[in-house]
């Protein structure tokens, strides 16, 4: 494992905060995608008589993925910030089965990084939801 | 009512009534709230965007959850590790689509770190 790669680095650090929170952990990578998933928690329901589940963790969980992707394509530890975030809710999720969030970052410019997310609860061909997302570097570069 | 909710008792969020009887939730700062250092993720302020265009719409109908079809978010500043506030407006009530919007701040309501929209479908 090379050390000095930033997304090796991300996906070695300690779970903290809300990461941990939900824990959320990384399940594959390629050179501009990257693929996490959280396991279910009885707290993310939104209605524990119906077992339907919250978008919450859905909407962080893409978070998370989407910039994540930013990194894995960038392959550079820079600040950013989330600017916008637009998510299209196809089906409910399942109680009981982990959430997986696969983030593409497509595009990058000296400023803004734009991403795409497709979120299952299993079967990747029954997607729960699709979002798109924009970051901002934060640093001066 | 959505602070009975397993979601919204999981990241804290508490209900007060407002002086003109309209509802706002409130989330409190705390650790597994954190993103980036110092400040909130960005994740836990769109749940708290979310559910507060929910609850809205709860309080207009009285009647179950309607379901979620998309919703939009603008992040307009870092929320530091404070608590914050979000209040939402039922922009539309059709007969089967309502569009709805949310703001959040954190010590200054003229000062959003976070506006939502959403749309949402009724049974």
């Amino acid at each position: 494992m090379n050390e000095d790669d930033a997304f090796e680095r991300l996906k070695s650090l300690p779970p903290r905060g809300h990461h941990a929170f939900l824990g959320i952990y990384t399940v594959d990578k390629g050179p501009d995608w990257a693929e996490l998933a959280c396991p279910f928690a009885s707290g993310f329901l939104m209605d524990a008589d119906a077992g339907l589940v919250s978008s919450g963790p859905i909407i962080s969980l893409v978070d998370a993925a989407t910039g994540a992707a930013v990194i894995a394509r960038t392959r550079q530890w820079r600040a950013m910030a989330t600017l916008d975030l637009h998510i299209n809710y196809l089906r409910p999720a399942t109680a009981g089965r982990a959430l997986h969030a696969r983030a593409r970052c497509h595009h990058v410019t000296r400023k803004v990084a734009f991403t795409c997310c497709d979120v299952h609860d299993g079967d990747p061909e029954s997607p729960i939801a699709t979002a798109t997302a924009s970051f901002f570097f934060t640093d001066e570069s | 009512m959505i602070v009975r909710t397993p979601y919204a008792q999981m990241l804290g969020i508490r209900s007060i009534t407002t002086d003109n009887g309209g509802t706002m939730l409130m989330m409190p700062a705390a650790p597994e709230l954190e993103g980036r250092s110092d400040f909130l993720y960005g994740g836990a302020i769109a749940s708290l965007l979310e559910l507060a265009c929910l609850e809205a719409v709860a309080q207009d109908r009285g009647e179950p959850w309607p379901k979620p079809i998309n919703m939009a978010f603008d992040f307009l500043r870092g929320g530091l590790m404070i608590d914050s506030y979000a209040q939402a407006r039922l922009v539309r009530v059709g007969r089967r689509v309502v569009n709805a919007d949310a703001v959040c701040w954190q010590t200054d309501r003229e000062k959003p770190i976070a506006m939502g929209r959403m749309h949402l479908l009724l049974d």
